[in-house]
């Protein structure tokens, strides 16, 4: 049970969310960690390849997601202020349009140099390297290095996707996205790079456009679920699908009050939590205030996801909280 | 797991291809080592000190020339030389009318985008310490494959 209107919402979360959460942690420092480790072995290899350029980037700009969910994490547990009265639950959609953003650009600019790169046929250079005495083309230690650093991500990525719908959490959810896709980056680049090694010199620069289209896409697919949220669309599941299902169950939950003749819901995300306003049509014209104060602390109860909560008596329901979604 | 199992089986599948191709990595795009061997060698020289010496009659003498005949011979072919500022060979080996090019360039050299810049090499005699590269035309890695592995044989570290 929840106090009596002492605060709005709140900012702690059950014990299962709390495990999920703690997991969630570990794994993006363990990410990052593990990112920073393959960042700095491609520095070693790097040499001349397009595509080993473009996957590096890549490779430093999925850290950014992490990042963003860490620091938000800090901000999103402070309660409620008077400076700040709904929390700072938009601090985990900031950094996500944040992430959006930054991969939008970078992989746009990346795609350009790869096509520029493709139309000024410039064949890239991969020269040898000297190991115990033995010279190498340095092409296969950057095939060696992709191949390693290609196993990652299978674990990280499973591991967050199964967290982010515990947490209702969109920014570790579109990190898991990424990491699950992140073998496609790492095979084409070794395939860009045994393009040089045959002579197609071209295959580096398709493989570099390929690398570059998916950061785009990544970034188009960020900002926009990032953005959405910011401006405040209805409440959706973690994956965007579908509308959030916590939306029907409150007015289900309203209607079977025996004061209530109708009753509906305008709920928006905050990022990991919801923001809800119910509006209800009392059977009579005078509705008891312990009724309403019933009805919120009842919702609240529903989810931990939603504790922040008003409820509205209104003569008729308003019209955009009813009926079919424009799509 | 099945992705990382699928990865491993294209890698291996590509391996094979290769091979069986009867493939060397790397390959030249335009193929040049090919056409050098038991042929000719085009070969810029701009001068550079004691490194790279041309006399009145365009003869070019000095350690690194004489690096570069060595390679020449290992390939089993003779050396053209042509004389030239070095921005002159730059645009040579841009234009295929060249297939090295050497002077007092070392790995500071700003030339890196329009042209294969092989390792810096700092044994080479009269070069003063410095790590001296050689110019080859842009991507053609198998002959830069070829000629870093004959200088490091020859004056490698």
């Amino acid at each position: 049970m929840i106090g009596r209107m002492t605060s709005m919402g709140r900012t702690d979360l059950p014990p299962e969310q709390q495990a999920a959460l703690r997991s969630a942690v570990r794994w993006e420092w363990f990410t990052i960690a593990y990112t920073c480790v393959t960042i700095a072995l491609i520095a070693l290899v790097v040499g001349g390849s397009q595509a080993m350029k473009t996957a590096w980037i890549e490779d430093m700009l999925s850290l950014i997601p992490q990042i963003s969910f860490l620091v938000a994490l800090l901000l999103i547990r402070h309660r409620p202020t008077r400076g700040f009265p709904y929390g700072l639950h938009r601090a985990m959609g900031v950094g996500h349009l944040v992430a959006g953003v930054a991969l939008l650009a970078i992989g746009g600019s990346l795609a350009v140099e790869s096509v520029i790169g493709l139309v000024r046929a410039e064949h890239p250079a991969i020269g040898t390297v000297t190991v115990f005495g033995q010279t190498v083309w340095l092409g296969w230690f950057m095939v060696a290095v992709m191949s390693v650093i290609v196993i990652g991500p299978f674990f990280y990525g499973h591991a967050k996707a199964k967290l982010a719908p515990v947490l209702h959490n969109k920014v570790l959810y579109a990190d898991a996205d990424m990491a699950k896709a992140d073998w496609t980056t790492t095979v084409a680049s070794i395939v860009g790079v045994l393009g040089i090694g045959i002579g197609w010199w071209w295959l580096d620069g398709a493989a570099a456009l390929f690398i570059s289209a998916g950061i785009v896409w990544d970034g188009w697919r960020n900002a926009r679920s990032a953005v959405l949220d910011l401006i405040d669309q209805r409440a959706r599941t973690h994956d965007d699908a579908d509308p959030h299902p916590l939306a029907d169950r409150i007015v289900q939950h309203l209607r079977a009050q025996p004061w209530v003749a109708d009753a509906s819901v305008r709920m928006r995300d905050m990022g990991q939590v919801f923001h809800v306003e119910a509006f209800v049509v009392p059977r009579r014209g005078r509705v008891r205030l312990a009724r309403v104060e019933d009805a919120r602390a009842g919702i609240a109860e529903l989810d931990w996801k939603v504790q922040d909560v008003v409820v509205i008596p209104v003569e008729t329901l308003p019209d955009e909280t009813r009926g079919k979604e424009r799509s | 797991m099945r992705r990382v199992s699928a990865v491993t089986a294209v890698l291996a599948l590509c391996a094979a291809v290769l091979t069986g191709c009867g493939l060397s990595i790397p390959t030249d795009p335009d193929g040049t080592l090919d056409r050098v061997t038991g042929d000719v060698l085009r070969v810029g020289a701009s001068p550079s000190g004691e490194l790279v010496v041309v006399t009145s009659t365009d003869a070019v003498s000095g350690p690194l020339p004489d690096l570069v005949t060595g390679f020449a011979e290992s390939r089993d072919a003779r050396v053209v030389w042509t004389v030239g500022s070095e921005e002159d060979l730059v645009d040579a080996l841009e234009t295929g009318e060249l297939d090295l090019a050497i002077g007092g360039m070392t790995e500071a050299t700003p030339w890196t985008d329009r042209v294969s810049v092989t390792r810096g090499f700092s044994g080479i005699p009269a070069s003063g310490g410095h790590p001296v590269v050689i110019l080859l035309p842009l991507g053609e890695n198998a002959l830069q494959s070829a000629l870093e592995t004959y200088l490091d044989g020859e004056v490698g570290p």
